[in-house]
């Protein structure tokens, strides 16, 4: 029996649809670290809280499932900026905004997580719930069946990572985005207002988590506990990409999904967490600041 | 113009300006001298709001500005621009020329100053879409003091535009420097290389331990004997010529 | 914890005066302490059952005029925890009688716990059949042993499926212990090797890369032995994969748990199991319980779970009802020996489960593995009002699996 290339291309396809949304996720965890020089742990439970948003809206509010994933995004959005207002700049009142309040905010975010896993307990109950899309039938390439939905979640992630890229790059706010993200004191300067702004950029990086929750829920259905290991995956993603990198984050998120199905597929299916975790080892230790990453030289 | 009476400030704990009385009339430029750690810089940063005021006020075109938000005092318009290393290096060299028009909506007048811009800055335009990372150390200081012109400020504060360059750039921009007070902005220039600076200024301030030692008309500073002994060493070069008065 | 404790006190100075009043024979508390799997919206209201019917016990006088104290606690399926609880149980709350776990993976450790302290433990759900292999004099399994269910499984599959099979094995341990009984049946009863094997992670959510092996590997049926919501994944990914609904697909024991069919909905359609206890029971006993389980849990189509913690409430009641009791601070020992042979002597206890429940004393799998009887169940609907159907009802002999 001669090699199934067939079926390699199928295993890299189906990394490809999972890698895309860890991308997605660790779009945001990369957003809110340059912006606002924290990595911040409850991340992975804002993905799941966004994707119990989108399973209300589409399966009990009965909304056609683009406008549950927009509106899920908005609501997580408005879920981290208050957040972010309430409990996290809190910590910056001493002084030195959130550069400083580092340790306090990576211990903050870990208890944020816990709170809010706690919520959505209280909300939804342990529980995996079903998130039916009635999609119809998968699409047929040769030998491999591609469900509509992983479809989809390329399309999906495809238009959401260019909508950002020309957000980013094109738009006012966006390029005050960057400006707060790469270098806070001289944002000041220029005039932007950047308390505004990491409020801002806490709410994107938080309505990309959503997203990706919605994206998800139809593939793995929803669950309280389904953010931990979310966040694990994104920030392997991150850190392969080049924290701090935006195009990083989504090569890192799609090379994660395409090694760890990889590893299921030729290696030993046990244990398919450790590929993802193995790559981040590797590059660590050979190129340890990230493929992606560039550190910014500046000439005197 | 600027006006600033007891201004007292400083990091945490530690007071670094200790009563800082200082002026900036319409239209002149004005040299705030000192060596480093002297309390040049925290001035500038008191004065953005970047620093909060301990003691003291600053007004600004008759309203005072102490305890604005930062980003509030630049739509006054008054306007920082630090050092040439504070360019974001990640961004084309037009993308840090529009930031500093972020305060700003009316699009016919950001072009007309961007077109200033690299009407003062040749060598801008040549680079509009590279990184400003790739730029040489004088034409980054070009873009930073290009990216300040472009929040049409009234008053232009300058941290030292001179620290690290050649002679030969540091003549270039201080001549533009002088046209943009031409053209009717007020400066306040922040400088270690005094004689250089005190050429270009009308008034001067010497800044010592957080407060102000000396000041006076340029000219007059030029020549005292304090001054040139503590300050200038040497003789005076006589390069006031390459300047275009 | 601080209700714990304050339990605990309580319990002391009822000890205490247990001595002081001993002569006048007053009725003491019946100590039970149970440690369940209270995660899942199911596992809450197992354990809820269990109390509330320990409750009623009590409002009708209780067991020889003796009052049940039951202690719940909640081991999260979690081994560590698990043993913690069994250990404050025997030792702190001195309790006559330990109930638990729900999980194989906490269920074997505590048998070590109960067999060492002496104390009489009742197995409401684990099928794993380590458990009563270990050969403690202690343990008794209400549920079927997985050597039963595997038998019945193997005998249906290879009689009316096809022998050659795929598995899909999560790592925990009742899963894992389903998946080998089950290769290890097919072999001896068919003589066939699995045609492929996936271990998978227990609580994987991505099972794309083995359903597109399945696939291409052309078999008759799929074994997806997992926790429940994990299956109910794996068969949604087993559709989406295009293996057409001619491949049958088989589940372990926990296939019975309704997130099953809640969760995977349509993808539920034809999944078959060996089950303790069929909801589509029609004898009068088990209609009345599925009316009670309506009522009381809002659950229509009671999993064997719920009839297992109603059956083991009801042993106990049997057993404690023939033990001869003495209830003060030194009988302690006497009394856990003497509830732990009126278990043994529990014969053909007729209840929910499809067959009769009988107990010896012996400590081995034979007498300790009461329940023979397994029904197989399919799901002939999916989704939020699933429905099953019987397609056999088998009751294997005692030595089977052995």
């Amino acid at each position: 029996m001669g090699f199934d290339y067939s079926s390699l291309f199928a295993f890299i396809l189906f990394g490809l649809t999972i890698g895309v949304v860890y991308g997605i996720v660790a779009l945001g965890i990369s957003l809110i670290y340059s912006g606002l020089d924290i990595v911040h742990f409850a991340h992975g439970e804002i993905y799941m809280f966004g994707a119990f948003f989108g399973l209300v809206f589409s399966n009990q509010w009965g909304l056609p499932y683009p406008v549950a994933f927009v509106l899920a995004m908005l609501c997580a959005a408005v879920l981290g900026m208050i957040i972010e207002r309430v409990f996290y700049r809190r910590l910056t009142k001493g002084g030195g905004g959130y550069t400083v309040a580092g340790m306090g905010m990576i211990i903050c975010g870990f208890g944020m997580s816990i709170v809010l896993m706690n919520i959505a307990f209280l909300i939804w109950g342990a529980g995996a719930e079903p998130f039916h899309v009635d999609l119809g039938m998968p699409f047929q390439i040769g030998d491999i069946t591609l469900p509509k939905s992983y479809a989809l979640t390329a399309v999906f992630a495809v238009t959401l990572m260019t909508v950002l890229h020309y957000f980013l790059k094109r738009t006012k706010i966006g390029l005050a985005i960057r400006a707060v993200a790469a270098n806070k004191d001289i944002a000041y300067l220029m005039g932007i207002n950047v308390p505004l702004m990491i409020s801002l950029i806490f709410g994107l990086a938080c309505g990309l988590a959503a997203g990706a929750g919605v994206l998800i829920g139809p593939m793995q259905s929803v669950q309280v506990e389904m953010g931990y290991l979310m966040l694990m995956k994104a920030f392997a993603a991150a850190v392969v990409g080049g924290f701090g990198s935006l195009p990083g984050a989504i090569a890192g998120g799609i090379l994660v999904g395409i090694t760890e199905n990889l590893g299921a597929a030729y290696i030993s299916p046990n244990h398919k967490d450790i590929y993802a975790f193995l790559l981040l080892i590797l590059v660590l230790m050979f190129k340890p600041s990230g493929l992606f990453g560039v550190v910014a030289r500046v000439k005197a | 113009m600027l006006k600033v009476s007891g201004l007292t400030t400083g990091y945490g704990k530690i007071q670094i300006l200790r009563g800082i009385d200082l002026e900036v009339p319409k239209g002149e430029i004005v040299a705030l001298l000192g060596g480093n750690g002297t309390g040049k810089s925290t001035l500038l940063k008191a004065l953005s709001g970047l620093l909060p005021v301990w003691d003291g006020t600053i007004e600004f075109n008759g309203q005072p500005i102490h305890g604005l938000p930062p980003h509030t005092i630049v739509r006054a318009g008054l306007t920082q621009v630090t050092q040439g290393k504070d360019s974001y290096p990640a961004m084309t060299v037009e993308e840090n020329l529009k930031l500093g028009a972020y305060t700003r909506s009316d699009k016919a007048g950001i072009a007309d100053d961007l077109d200033r811009v690299y009407e003062y800055f040749p060598r801008l335009l040549e680079r509009r879409k590279q990184l400003s990372a790739t730029l040489s150390g004088g034409e980054v200081q070009m873009l930073v003091i290009g990216r300040g012109l472009m929040a049409s400020p009234k008053l232009l504060m300058l941290d030292e535009p001179s620290a690290a360059l050649a002679p030969k750039i540091v003549m270039e921009i201080f001549s533009i420097i002088n046209r943009i007070r031409k053209s009717g902005i007020s400066i306040l220039v922040v400088e270690q290389n005094v004689r250089m600076a005190l050429l270009l200024a009308g008034y001067g301030y010497i800044i010592r331990d957080g407060v102000i030692l000396i000041e006076g008309k340029a000219r007059d500073m030029i020549n005292d004997p304090d001054v040139k002994n503590s300050f200038l060493g040497g003789t005076v070069a006589n390069t006031s010529r390459d300047i275009k008065a | 914890m601080s209700k714990l404790n304050k339990t605990g006190t309580v319990l002391g100075l009822a000890a205490v005066m247990g001595v002081t009043l001993s002569t006048f024979a007053l009725a003491a508390d019946i100590r039970i302490g149970i440690t369940m799997r209270m995660i899942s919206e199911n596992g809450q209201k197992y354990g809820q059952m269990v109390m509330d019917e320990f409750d009623m016990i009590n409002k009708a006088g209780g067991i020889n005029g003796n009052m049940i104290k039951a202690t719940l606690m909640n081991d999260e399926c979690k081994s560590d925890k698990g043993v913690a609880n069994a250990v404050k149980l025997v030792a702190q709350e001195k309790v006559h009688l330990l109930i638990g776990s729900s999980c194989s993976s906490v269920t074997l450790p505590i048998v070590d716990v109960t067999s060492k302290a002496g104390v009489p433990q009742l197995v409401p759900h684990s099928t794993n059949d380590k458990i009563t292999k270990k050969g403690s004099a202690w343990v008794f399994r209400v549920p079927v042993s997985g050597r039963y269910y595997a038998g019945v499984n193997a005998k249906y599959v290879g009689e009316n499926i096809g022998k050659k099979i795929a598995y899909l094995c999560a790592a925990d341990a009742a899963s894992q212990n389903d998946c080998e009984a089950m290769q290890a049946q097919m072999k001896a009863q068919h003589g066939v090797e699995p045609a492929y094997t996936a271990q998978v992670q227990e609580k994987e959510v991505d099972f794309r890369t083995h359903m597109q092996k399945i696939k291409n590997a052309n078999v008759d049926g799929i074994m997806i032995a997992a926790l429940a919501e994990t299956m109910a994944r794996a068969l949604i990914q087993s559709y989406e994969a295009g293996i057409p609904a001619s491949v049958r697909r088989i589940g372990s024991s926990s296939a019975s748990n309704s997130p099953v069919p809640k969760i995977a909905g349509d993808a539920a359609k034809g999944v078959f199991f060996a089950a303790a206890y069929a909801a589509a029971d029609t004898r009068p006993i088990a209609r009345m319980f599925n009316e009670i389980v309506k009522s009381r849990y809002g659950i229509n189509s009671p999993d064997h779970d719920f009839s297992q913690a109603y059956d083991l409430v009801r042993i106990a009641e049997i057993a404690l009802g023939n033990a001869d009791l003495k209830l003060d601070s030194a009988s302690l020992a006497a009394d856990r020996t003497a509830i732990r042979d009126a278990i043994a002597g529990v014969k053909g206890y007729q209840g929910l489960a499809s067959g009769p429940i009988s107990f010896c004393a012996e400590a081995t799998p034979q007498c300790r593995d009461g329940n023979r009887t397994a029904v197989l169940i399919a799901y002939s609907k999916g989704g939020e009002n699933y429905k099953t159907e019987v397609l056999a009802r088998v009751t294997m002999p005692i030595d089977f699996g052995l």
